[in-house]
């Protein structure tokens, strides 16, 4: 089964600390076989939105930017538990704030 | 603080996600892979005792880690090594685990290639390496592949025994040696995956969990091995095929081929990951290899924009390759598939002619398939009809064979030309008045025939050299009087049905003299009613008696085995009312555990758990002692001879080392 991880801006710049750890982290997770994608994103968004025939798109930045996702993880695990026990040490990692899994369904 | 089921739960995902590093560390400790797995094992115990009541640790691969060595180096002390060993532990213990995970790559290749050495037999292989490398308990293996846990366990303590007493060395092999080691590690790889991909029994077409295990493992291997293509080769052959799991079903769970999928449900994301792993390989370069090629074959396809646009001559092209390297029957049958789309179907057509006197595809339900296709495209409907009811009777997945079978109706019913093979040997077996044993007898063989030339064969255009090359592909190696049995079992039939000469190019064989006869079913009868044998002689002399199944198979059945109700057992045995009429009480409640025991419990010795009744400890009933109780029993008669005159032998199906994939 798949989970997306999804992990919300804390607001703190990475340092280079982090960038090593986490470089390593993934390095680990791929090699292992679990992590099919992962990336960054940008916290510039673009937010597009519909209300009955009418599409509306809007540039960000946006003031609420620190609840954005900043980041995601698309892991290949066994149960819901690996998915957990792989957000451990990422979280570990990243330092206080929050990450989100949600199992991706596939036929 | 954790419910303990929960911990449970995590200490089994953590375990799966940390145990091959685990493991590979403490082998590169202890060079011994039962050592390190009891090693291994004995750290998971001591995480199921403490987590539930402390916690789950915040680092539980580092917690781990740490008491795995610790139990290591606890091992290696005791077995008084070498001073120099134990400066080699000093370096090791001075290691953070926090910092470090100690284990090096090497260490999780080196366990690979020990897993999947080749001085182990295939399944062993299997086994080992879903134990070692993907952490999974014997039964969940042995779920996977459809056996029982005892069977697993059974294959892997065997494993490490042949690794231990062949002295299979650690060392990592030089460059040369290394691509033929993992040859054996990707032949493993791939029949994992395989298993899981067109899963070769049971209801279902795939095991997903098993293609999991196996992409995950050639991930692995990709990263520990990155310099050889093969490696690549096969890591991108099973993203490409696992790309299309969602397209190859229907809503029904029927088998959607290549051609007919629905292409917008093909995974673009693992597509894309083969299309990585084929540059991978490719930029390495060297010949291709027998994966590289397969992967080749696989890219063309999830290249092409629609089954029509498919590059057929390229694919016909790369097949001729790969025949070359990789000559086996069944890659034949899928170059003939490939050929009959770039060349048309006559030429596939001739391809696939030698191939039907193959032994390896004998039971192979797809050749029969493939020629009905073909035969199909030339417009020779009936010949394409029998070909694919062959094919449903054939395949043992009962999603494909009610696909077949549909196949096979929707085209044109034949004009009733007189009786089929099949219609006259069913009225052969109800009307000519033979015995039971008999009928099941010839029922084997006659289903044999029909599954072979095609039930609806007109019994009319049976010809004895039909017959001969069949039993020629069939039973050419079987035991003379088996061949015999089914010889004779062709004269009846060929006699009744006013055949004649049906089996006239069928030479009887001398039988070797046995020196056990069967016994009269009377005598059984006598044996089984007097006063002297308890109730457990009495059932499993039955049982012999009445299933025809092997003594060890019989004294191996575990009480979880048993059917009562369709009087069968998991493992295949079936038996008749005078067993089930004495089982219950043989069982007296009990629902596990071995169906047969000795009278007293044995004492300390080393029995393994699965041959002692967890419930009264009592050991399961050994061969020598049965013997000896029937022996004296019958004045000196052997179990053997229990087996009924025409007991009906198990026939082996082999089954093709690579399966028909771009069909």
């Amino acid at each position: 089964m798949r989970y997306l991880m999804t992990t919300a801006a804390n607001g703190s710049a990475p340092d280079e600390k982090l960038f090593a750890e986490m470089g390593k982290f993934i390095e680990e997770l791929t090699a292992s076989g679990v992590l099919l994608a992962t990336g960054g994103l940008d916290p510039d968004s673009i937010l597009v939105s519909s209300s009955g025939e009418e599409i509306t798109v809007t540039d960000g930045p946006f003031a609420e930017a620190k609840e954005a996702v900043a980041g995601f993880a698309l892991v290949e695990v066994r149960s819901r538990e690996e998915a957990v026990e792989l957000a451990r040490p990422f979280r570990r990692i990243v330092g206080d704030g929050e990450s989100r899994l949600q199992q991706v369904f596939t036929s | 603080m954790v419910s303990a089921l929960d911990a449970r739960r995590t200490i089994d995902a953590v375990w799966k996600l940390e145990s091959a590093k685990i493991v590979a560390a403490l082998a590169r400790m202890v060079r011994d892979i039962g050592v390190a797995e009891e090693l291994a094992q004995d750290t998971l115990v001591a995480a199921l005792e403490q987590w539930p009541r402390t916690g789950v640790p915040d680092n539980p691969g580092a917690w781990l880690t740490t008491i795995a060595k610790r139990r290591a180096v606890d091992h290696i002390r005791r077995s008084q090594l070498l001073t120099r060993k134990q400066e080699l532990l000093a370096l090791e213990l001075d290691r953070q685990p926090e910092s470090e995970p100690g284990t090096e790559p090497d260490d999780m290749l080196r366990l690979m290639l020990i897993s999947c050495h080749p001085v182990l037999p295939t399944e062993a292989r299997a086994a080992l390496t879903l134990r070692l490398l993907g952490g999974l308990t014997a039964e969940e293996i042995a779920r996977a592949f459809l056996v029982t846990g005892r069977t697993v366990t059974q294959r892997i303590a065997d494993a490490k025994r042949t690794l231990a007493e062949q002295q299979v060395s650690f060392d990592l092999p030089g460059e040369e040696e290394l691509g033929r080691r993992l040859a054996s590690v990707l032949e493993v790889i791939y029949l994992i995956f395989n298993e899981g991909y067109s899963a070769t029994s049971g209801d279902d077409l795939m095991r997903p969990d098993l293609c999991h295990e196996a992409l995950r493992l050639g991930r692995l291997l990709a990263v520990l091995a990155p310099r050889e293509a093969e490696v690549h080769g096969l890591v991108a052959l099973m993203e490409i095929h696992a790309s299309r799991a969602a397209a190859r079903t229907g809503p029904a769970g029927e088998p959607v081929q290549l051609h007919a999928q629905n292409r917008g449900r093909w995974d673009q994301l693992l597509i894309r990951r083969g299309f990585t792993a084929m540059l991978q390989a490719r930029r390495l370069g060297g010949p291709a290899g027998p994966y590289v090629l397969q992967a080749a074959i696989a890219v063309c396809h999830a290249q092409a924009p629609s089954a029509e646009a498919t590059d057929w001559k390229q694919i016909a092209a790369l097949y001729g390759a790969l025949v070359q390297v990789l000559p086996t029957p069944v890659v034949r049958l899928n170059r003939a598939v490939a050929v009959g789309r770039a060349d048309g179907p006559q030429a596939g057509l001739d391809l696939t002619e030698p191939l039907t006197a193959e032994p390896a595809l004998r039971d192979y339900h797809l050749l029969p398939s493939v020629r009905g296709d073909l035969l199909v495209g030339l417009g020779r409907i009936e010949e394409a009809r029998s070909e694919f009811q062959r094919a449903a009777a054939l395949t043992k997945n009962a999603a494909e064979r009610a696909f077949l079978l549909r196949r096979a109706a929707t085209l044109a019913a034949p004009a009733p030309a007189g009786p089929t093979l099949g219609s006259l040997s069913r009225s052969f077996l109800s009307d000519a008045g033979l015995d039971a044993a008999t009928v099941r007898s010839y029922g084997q063989t006659l289903g044999r025939l029909g599954r072979t030339l095609g039930e609806a064969l007109p019994a009319a255009e049976l010809t004895a050299d039909q017959v001969a090359e069949m039993f020629a592909a069939t039973w050419a190696g079987a035991a003379a009087r088996t061949w015999n049995r089914h010889r004779s079992a062709v004269r009846s039939f060929g006699a009744w049905a006013e055949l004649p000469g049906l089996a006239e190019q069928l030479e009887r064989r001398p039988e070797p003299r046995t020196r056990s006869s069967p016994l009269d079913p009377s005598r059984v009868d006598t044996l089984c009613t007097g006063p002297g044998p308890t109730v457990r002689d009495r059932t499993l002399w039955r049982l012999l008696h009445e299933s025809g199944a092997g003594v060890k198979a019989v004294l191996a059945l575990d009480v979880e085995d048993l059917d009562l109700d369709d009087r069968c057992s998991r493992t295949g045995i079936t038996w008749g009312p005078a067993t089930a009429l004495l089982l219950p009480q043989l069982l007296a409640g009990r629902t596990r555990g071995p169906l047969f025991l000795t009278e007293r419990r044995p004492g300390p010795a080393r029995l393994p758990t699965a041959d002692l009744c967890p419930d009264t400890g009592r050991a399961r009933l050994s061969y020598e002692r049965a013997e000896y109780l029937f022996k004296q029993a019958s004045g000196g008669l052997t179990l053997r001879q229990l087996k009924p005159r025409s007991a009906p032998p198990a026939p082996a199906p082999s089954r093709p080392p690579f399966t028909a994939r771009s069909l």
